[in-house]
Protein backbone atom coordinates (compact mmCIF):
# COMPACT_ATOMS: atom_id res chain seq x y z
CA UNK A 1 0.00 0.00 0.00
CA UNK A 2 3.02 2.59 0.94
CA UNK A 3 4.52 1.04 -2.36
CA UNK A 4 1.20 2.77 -4.11
CA UNK A 5 1.24 6.15 -2.37
CA UNK A 6 5.35 6.59 -3.13
CA UNK A 7 5.13 5.75 -6.81
CA UNK A 8 2.20 8.12 -6.68
CA UNK A 9 4.31 10.37 -5.15
CA UNK A 10 7.50 10.04 -7.48
CA UNK A 11 5.18 10.36 -10.19
CA UNK A 12 3.87 13.46 -9.15
CA UNK A 13 7.91 15.17 -8.41
CA UNK A 14 8.92 13.47 -11.80
CA UNK A 15 5.91 15.45 -13.72
CA UNK A 16 6.42 18.85 -11.59
CA UNK A 17 9.83 18.39 -12.89
CA UNK A 18 8.93 18.24 -16.32
CA UNK A 19 10.52 14.92 -17.05
CA UNK A 20 9.69 12.38 -19.44
CA UNK A 21 8.54 9.97 -18.02
CA UNK A 22 5.91 7.09 -18.40
CA UNK A 23 3.40 5.41 -15.47
CA UNK A 24 3.46 1.35 -16.37
CA UNK A 25 0.22 -0.37 -15.67
CA UNK A 26 -0.27 -4.51 -15.92
CA UNK A 27 -3.78 -4.43 -16.91
CA UNK A 28 -4.29 -7.89 -18.37
CA UNK A 29 -2.27 -11.04 -16.78
CA UNK A 30 -2.84 -14.39 -17.42
CA UNK A 31 -1.40 -17.64 -16.71
CA UNK A 32 2.08 -17.39 -14.78
CA UNK A 33 1.96 -14.06 -15.13
CA UNK A 34 -1.46 -13.33 -12.84
CA UNK A 35 -0.11 -12.34 -9.96
CA UNK A 36 1.29 -9.86 -12.13
CA UNK A 37 -2.20 -7.52 -12.77
CA UNK A 38 -2.52 -4.25 -11.57
CA UNK A 39 0.87 -4.13 -10.60
CA UNK A 40 2.81 -0.19 -11.57
CA UNK A 41 6.13 1.45 -12.33
CA UNK A 42 7.61 4.39 -13.41
CA UNK A 43 10.19 4.39 -16.24
CA UNK A 44 12.61 7.23 -17.43
CA UNK A 45 14.91 6.90 -20.52
CA UNK A 46 17.58 5.80 -17.84
CA UNK A 47 16.24 4.18 -14.61
CA UNK A 48 12.85 2.59 -13.50
CA UNK A 49 11.04 2.89 -10.07
CA UNK A 50 8.56 -0.06 -8.91
CA UNK A 51 8.43 -4.19 -10.18
CA UNK A 52 6.09 -5.34 -12.47
CA UNK A 53 6.63 -8.43 -11.27
CA UNK A 54 6.33 -9.93 -14.43
CA UNK A 55 9.42 -12.51 -13.92
CA UNK A 56 11.52 -13.55 -16.45
CA UNK A 57 9.35 -10.85 -19.43
CA UNK A 58 9.97 -8.10 -16.49
CA UNK A 59 13.22 -6.30 -18.13
CA UNK A 60 12.42 -7.18 -21.48
CA UNK A 61 9.27 -5.32 -20.91
CA UNK A 62 10.41 -2.53 -19.27
CA UNK A 63 13.24 -2.05 -21.80
CA UNK A 64 9.99 -2.00 -24.19
CA UNK A 65 8.49 0.83 -22.48
CA UNK A 66 11.97 2.71 -21.96
CA UNK A 67 11.93 2.23 -26.04
CA UNK A 68 8.78 4.10 -26.60
CA UNK A 69 9.16 6.82 -24.33
CA UNK A 70 9.97 9.34 -27.55
CA UNK A 71 6.80 8.13 -29.31
CA UNK A 72 3.72 11.00 -28.52
CA UNK A 73 1.10 8.22 -27.71
CA UNK A 74 2.30 4.92 -26.84
CA UNK A 75 0.24 2.14 -27.40
CA UNK A 76 -0.36 -0.86 -25.08
CA UNK A 77 2.30 -3.22 -25.36
CA UNK A 78 0.84 -6.84 -25.34
CA UNK A 79 3.01 -10.37 -25.08
CA UNK A 80 1.83 -13.72 -25.66
CA UNK A 81 3.98 -16.32 -23.68
CA UNK A 82 3.33 -20.04 -23.95
CA UNK A 83 2.41 -20.04 -20.32
CA UNK A 84 0.34 -16.82 -20.39
CA UNK A 85 -0.31 -13.49 -21.74
CA UNK A 86 0.04 -9.56 -20.42
CA UNK A 87 -0.68 -6.29 -21.56
CA UNK A 88 0.87 -3.24 -20.24
CA UNK A 89 -0.90 0.24 -20.43
CA UNK A 90 2.15 3.24 -20.91
CA UNK A 91 0.58 6.49 -19.44
CA UNK A 92 3.26 8.76 -20.67
CA UNK A 93 3.56 12.14 -19.25
CA UNK A 94 5.46 14.58 -22.05
CA UNK A 95 8.16 16.92 -21.52
CA UNK A 96 6.78 20.64 -22.57
CA UNK A 97 7.36 21.16 -26.36
CA UNK A 98 10.15 23.90 -26.33
CA UNK A 99 9.62 26.88 -29.01
CA UNK A 100 13.01 28.18 -30.85
CA UNK A 101 11.91 31.14 -32.47
CA UNK A 102 14.96 32.38 -34.43
CA UNK A 103 14.59 36.07 -35.35
CA UNK A 104 12.49 38.97 -33.59
CA UNK A 105 10.76 40.24 -36.84
CA UNK A 106 7.02 40.79 -37.45
CA UNK A 107 6.04 37.19 -38.13
CA UNK A 108 7.89 36.43 -34.82
CA UNK A 109 5.22 38.74 -32.32
CA UNK A 110 2.37 36.60 -33.42
CA UNK A 111 4.28 33.30 -33.48
CA UNK A 112 5.33 34.10 -29.67
CA UNK A 113 1.41 34.67 -29.07
CA UNK A 114 0.41 31.03 -30.44
CA UNK A 115 3.25 29.12 -28.71
CA UNK A 116 1.99 30.77 -25.72
CA UNK A 117 -1.75 30.46 -26.31
CA UNK A 118 -1.14 26.09 -26.97
CA UNK A 119 1.32 26.33 -24.47
CA UNK A 120 4.81 25.31 -25.48
CA UNK A 121 7.20 26.85 -23.80
CA UNK A 122 8.70 30.13 -26.00
CA UNK A 123 12.42 31.41 -26.92
CA UNK A 124 12.40 34.46 -28.93
CA UNK A 125 16.59 34.95 -29.90
CA UNK A 126 17.35 38.05 -32.17
CA UNK A 127 21.21 39.28 -32.47
CA UNK A 128 19.77 43.07 -32.50
CA UNK A 129 18.58 43.74 -28.88
CA UNK A 130 16.05 46.10 -29.88
CA UNK A 131 14.14 43.46 -31.27
CA UNK A 132 14.58 41.38 -29.00
CA UNK A 133 13.24 42.64 -26.05
CA UNK A 134 10.91 41.28 -23.31
CA UNK A 135 8.51 44.73 -23.92
CA UNK A 136 7.95 43.54 -27.64
CA UNK A 137 7.26 39.99 -26.60
CA UNK A 138 5.85 40.40 -23.16
CA UNK A 139 4.15 36.37 -23.04
CA UNK A 140 7.53 34.85 -23.91
CA UNK A 141 9.39 32.76 -21.40
CA UNK A 142 12.50 33.96 -22.56
CA UNK A 143 14.30 36.47 -24.98
CA UNK A 144 17.34 36.15 -25.94
CA UNK A 145 19.86 39.59 -27.42
CA UNK A 146 22.77 37.24 -28.87
CA UNK A 147 24.29 35.92 -32.18
CA UNK A 148 21.75 33.15 -33.68
CA UNK A 149 24.67 30.52 -33.87
CA UNK A 150 25.96 31.10 -30.84
CA UNK A 151 22.52 30.79 -28.45
CA UNK A 152 22.16 27.29 -30.87
CA UNK A 153 25.06 26.08 -29.92
CA UNK A 154 24.56 26.12 -26.25
CA UNK A 155 21.06 25.55 -26.20
CA UNK A 156 19.98 22.02 -24.98
CA UNK A 157 18.24 21.04 -28.03
CA UNK A 158 15.89 17.60 -27.70
CA UNK A 159 13.15 15.48 -29.32
CA UNK A 160 10.59 18.39 -27.60
CA UNK A 161 12.51 21.12 -29.95
CA UNK A 162 10.79 22.87 -32.85
CA UNK A 163 12.83 25.55 -33.88
CA UNK A 164 11.71 28.20 -36.04
CA UNK A 165 13.51 30.03 -39.06
CA UNK A 166 11.98 33.41 -39.14
CA UNK A 167 15.29 35.77 -39.20
CA UNK A 168 15.76 39.24 -40.94
CA UNK A 169 17.54 37.95 -43.75
CA UNK A 170 18.44 34.58 -45.59
CA UNK A 171 21.99 34.28 -44.67
CA UNK A 172 20.86 34.23 -40.50
CA UNK A 173 18.53 31.47 -41.92
CA UNK A 174 21.21 29.25 -43.46
CA UNK A 175 23.78 29.97 -40.72
CA UNK A 176 21.23 28.99 -37.99
CA UNK A 177 20.10 26.14 -40.11
CA UNK A 178 23.96 24.71 -40.50
CA UNK A 179 23.72 24.88 -36.38
CA UNK A 180 20.41 22.74 -35.84
CA UNK A 181 20.37 20.65 -38.82
CA UNK A 182 21.94 17.29 -37.33
CA UNK A 183 20.41 18.27 -33.90
CA UNK A 184 17.29 16.29 -32.23
CA UNK A 185 14.63 18.56 -33.07
CA UNK A 186 11.13 17.23 -33.61
CA UNK A 187 10.96 20.42 -36.27
CA UNK A 188 12.92 22.59 -37.99
CA UNK A 189 11.41 25.16 -40.54
CA UNK A 190 12.70 27.85 -42.89
CA UNK A 191 10.96 30.48 -44.18
CA UNK A 192 11.32 31.42 -47.66
CA UNK A 193 9.03 31.57 -51.12
CA UNK A 194 9.29 27.95 -52.93
CA UNK A 195 11.89 29.44 -55.46
CA UNK A 196 14.51 30.65 -52.53
CA UNK A 197 14.22 27.51 -51.27
CA UNK A 198 14.91 25.55 -53.65
CA UNK A 199 17.68 27.91 -54.54
CA UNK A 200 19.04 27.84 -51.03
CA UNK A 201 18.53 24.00 -50.44
CA UNK A 202 20.84 23.76 -54.06
CA UNK A 203 23.53 26.04 -52.18
CA UNK A 204 23.41 23.98 -49.15
CA UNK A 205 24.52 20.87 -51.28
CA UNK A 206 27.13 22.18 -53.42
CA UNK A 207 28.94 24.75 -51.01
CA UNK A 208 28.25 23.00 -47.57
CA UNK A 209 27.64 19.34 -48.68
CA UNK A 210 24.40 18.84 -46.92
CA UNK A 211 23.05 15.62 -48.26
CA UNK A 212 19.09 15.09 -49.54
CA UNK A 213 18.25 13.27 -46.47
CA UNK A 214 19.66 16.04 -43.85
CA UNK A 215 17.41 18.35 -45.95
CA UNK A 216 14.66 16.70 -46.03
CA UNK A 217 14.04 17.46 -42.34
CA UNK A 218 13.57 20.97 -43.07
CA UNK A 219 9.66 22.17 -43.19
CA UNK A 220 10.39 24.75 -46.09
CA UNK A 221 8.53 26.69 -47.56
CA UNK A 222 7.60 26.78 -43.89
CA UNK A 223 3.31 25.57 -42.94
CA UNK A 224 0.16 24.61 -44.25
CA UNK A 225 -0.93 25.46 -47.37
CA UNK A 226 -4.02 27.67 -46.15
CA UNK A 227 -2.67 30.73 -48.48
CA UNK A 228 -1.54 32.86 -45.91
CA UNK A 229 -0.55 36.44 -46.76
CA UNK A 230 -0.11 38.10 -43.30
CA UNK A 231 2.42 37.89 -41.02
CA UNK A 232 0.21 36.61 -38.63
CA UNK A 233 -1.60 34.71 -41.17
CA UNK A 234 1.84 32.93 -41.74
CA UNK A 235 2.07 32.68 -38.24
CA UNK A 236 -1.08 30.62 -38.05
CA UNK A 237 0.17 28.64 -40.76
CA UNK A 238 2.98 27.93 -39.46
CA UNK A 239 1.84 26.80 -35.80
CA UNK A 240 -0.81 24.81 -37.44
CA UNK A 241 2.11 23.07 -38.74
CA UNK A 242 3.72 22.58 -35.85
CA UNK A 243 0.47 21.45 -33.98
CA UNK A 244 0.47 18.73 -37.04
CA UNK A 245 3.62 16.91 -35.91
CA UNK A 246 2.73 17.05 -32.16
CA UNK A 247 -0.20 15.44 -32.59
CA UNK A 248 0.48 13.22 -35.72
CA UNK A 249 -1.72 14.70 -37.97
CA UNK A 250 -2.45 14.56 -41.57
CA UNK A 251 -2.50 18.25 -42.88
CA UNK A 252 -0.66 18.91 -46.19
CA UNK A 253 2.39 21.19 -45.62
CA UNK A 254 3.75 23.58 -48.18
CA UNK A 255 7.07 21.74 -48.32
CA UNK A 256 5.74 18.44 -49.40
CA UNK A 257 5.39 19.08 -52.74
CA UNK A 258 8.73 19.80 -52.96
CA UNK A 259 10.48 17.33 -51.19
CA UNK A 260 7.77 14.83 -53.54
CA UNK A 261 9.11 16.63 -56.78
CA UNK A 262 12.87 15.39 -55.21
CA UNK A 263 11.73 11.69 -54.11
CA UNK A 264 12.48 12.22 -50.94
CA UNK A 265 11.14 10.10 -47.77
CA UNK A 266 8.08 12.86 -46.12
CA UNK A 267 8.82 13.88 -42.43
CA UNK A 268 11.01 11.16 -41.17
CA UNK A 269 10.66 13.02 -37.91
CA UNK A 270 7.51 12.09 -37.77
CA UNK A 271 6.72 9.05 -35.51
CA UNK B 1 -3.32 21.30 -21.18
CA UNK B 2 -1.10 19.08 -18.73
CA UNK B 3 -4.30 16.48 -18.06
CA UNK B 4 -2.14 13.70 -16.57
CA UNK B 5 -0.47 16.02 -14.32
CA UNK B 6 -4.29 17.34 -13.20
CA UNK B 7 -5.84 13.82 -12.95
CA UNK B 8 -2.80 12.50 -10.56
CA UNK B 9 -2.73 15.45 -8.56
CA UNK B 10 -6.79 15.07 -7.59
CA UNK B 11 -6.05 11.35 -7.43
CA UNK B 12 -3.03 12.41 -4.94
CA UNK B 13 -5.57 14.38 -3.16
CA UNK B 14 -8.53 12.26 -3.03
CA UNK B 15 -6.90 9.73 -1.59
CA UNK B 16 -5.28 10.46 1.49
CA UNK B 17 -9.01 10.45 2.90
CA UNK B 18 -10.62 7.17 0.94
CA UNK B 19 -9.98 4.76 -1.68
CA UNK B 20 -10.72 5.29 -5.04
CA UNK B 21 -10.77 3.95 -8.40
CA UNK B 22 -9.33 4.90 -11.40
CA UNK B 23 -10.65 4.09 -15.06
CA UNK B 24 -8.82 4.33 -18.17
CA UNK B 25 -9.80 3.65 -21.92
CA UNK B 26 -7.40 1.29 -22.77
CA UNK B 27 -8.31 -0.03 -26.05
CA UNK B 28 -10.89 2.09 -28.65
CA UNK B 29 -12.64 0.65 -31.77
CA UNK B 30 -14.81 2.68 -33.69
CA UNK B 31 -16.24 5.94 -32.84
CA UNK B 32 -16.08 6.92 -29.12
CA UNK B 33 -16.36 9.52 -27.31
CA UNK B 34 -13.19 10.57 -25.26
CA UNK B 35 -9.57 9.12 -27.19
CA UNK B 36 -7.32 6.20 -25.60
CA UNK B 37 -5.65 7.32 -22.32
CA UNK B 38 -8.77 9.41 -20.75
CA UNK B 39 -9.07 9.09 -17.27
CA UNK B 40 -11.87 9.09 -14.65
CA UNK B 41 -11.73 8.76 -10.93
CA UNK B 42 -14.71 7.13 -9.38
CA UNK B 43 -15.14 8.05 -5.84
CA UNK B 44 -17.43 5.74 -3.13
CA UNK B 45 -19.50 8.64 -2.23
CA UNK B 46 -20.18 10.31 -5.66
CA UNK B 47 -17.35 13.24 -5.91
CA UNK B 48 -16.39 11.71 -9.42
CA UNK B 49 -13.45 13.55 -11.18
CA UNK B 50 -13.28 13.97 -15.16
CA UNK B 51 -15.52 11.63 -17.78
CA UNK B 52 -14.60 9.24 -20.16
CA UNK B 53 -17.85 9.81 -22.34
CA UNK B 54 -20.86 10.09 -20.23
CA UNK B 55 -24.31 8.35 -20.81
CA UNK B 56 -24.77 4.85 -20.49
CA UNK B 57 -21.41 3.61 -20.51
CA UNK B 58 -20.39 5.85 -18.24
CA UNK B 59 -23.25 4.80 -15.41
CA UNK B 60 -21.93 0.93 -15.95
CA UNK B 61 -18.21 1.92 -15.36
CA UNK B 62 -18.94 3.45 -11.99
CA UNK B 63 -20.85 0.87 -10.77
CA UNK B 64 -18.20 -1.71 -11.86
CA UNK B 65 -15.77 0.98 -10.28
CA UNK B 66 -17.66 1.10 -6.93
CA UNK B 67 -17.01 -3.03 -7.11
CA UNK B 68 -13.00 -2.52 -7.50
CA UNK B 69 -12.84 -0.06 -4.60
CA UNK B 70 -14.50 -2.71 -2.18
CA UNK B 71 -12.25 -5.67 -3.98
CA UNK B 72 -9.01 -3.99 -4.37
CA UNK B 73 -9.32 -6.46 -7.97
CA UNK B 74 -8.45 -4.42 -10.75
CA UNK B 75 -10.79 -5.41 -13.77
CA UNK B 76 -11.45 -4.74 -17.66
CA UNK B 77 -14.30 -3.56 -18.26
CA UNK B 78 -15.99 -3.48 -22.13
CA UNK B 79 -18.55 -0.52 -23.06
CA UNK B 80 -20.47 -1.35 -25.84
CA UNK B 81 -21.89 2.08 -27.85
CA UNK B 82 -23.11 -0.07 -30.96
CA UNK B 83 -26.39 -0.17 -29.14
CA UNK B 84 -29.26 1.68 -32.61
CA UNK B 85 -29.63 5.41 -31.73
CA UNK B 86 -33.53 6.07 -30.42
CA UNK B 87 -34.73 8.99 -28.79
CA UNK B 88 -33.93 8.07 -25.21
CA UNK B 89 -30.06 7.50 -26.59
CA UNK B 90 -29.02 10.22 -27.75
CA UNK B 91 -25.56 9.92 -27.12
CA UNK B 92 -24.49 6.97 -28.70
CA UNK B 93 -21.52 7.23 -30.79
CA UNK B 94 -21.56 3.57 -32.46
CA UNK B 95 -18.03 2.02 -31.36
CA UNK B 96 -16.68 -0.40 -28.23
CA UNK B 97 -14.13 0.69 -26.04
CA UNK B 98 -12.16 -1.00 -22.96
CA UNK B 99 -11.95 0.37 -19.54
CA UNK B 100 -9.49 -0.13 -17.07
CA UNK B 101 -10.44 -0.11 -13.19
CA UNK B 102 -8.05 0.17 -10.40
CA UNK B 103 -8.26 0.89 -6.75
CA UNK B 104 -5.75 3.61 -5.54
CA UNK B 105 -5.24 4.26 -2.16
CA UNK B 106 -3.16 5.86 0.22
Amino acid sequence: MNQTDELLTRFLAAIEADEQVALVTVIEATGEYRAALGQRALVWADKTYGRLQLGSLEAEALQNVQQNLEIPKPKPLRYQRPHGQVTLFVDLHRRAPTLLIIGAGHVALPLAELGKLIEFKVVVVDDRPKYANPHRFPKADQVLAQPFTEMLREWPINRDTYIILVTRGHSHDVEALLEVIDSPAQYIGMIGSKRRVKAVFELLRQEQGLTPDQLSRVYAPIGLDIGAESPAEIAISIMAEIVNIYRTGRAVSLSDALKANRRLPLHPARV
Amino acid sequence: MDTTKIIYQKLSQLISDTPVAMATIVEVKGSVPRELGTKMIIHPYGQHYGTIGGGCGEADVIRAALDVIETGHPKLVQVDLTEPISMESLGVCGGVMTVYLERWSA
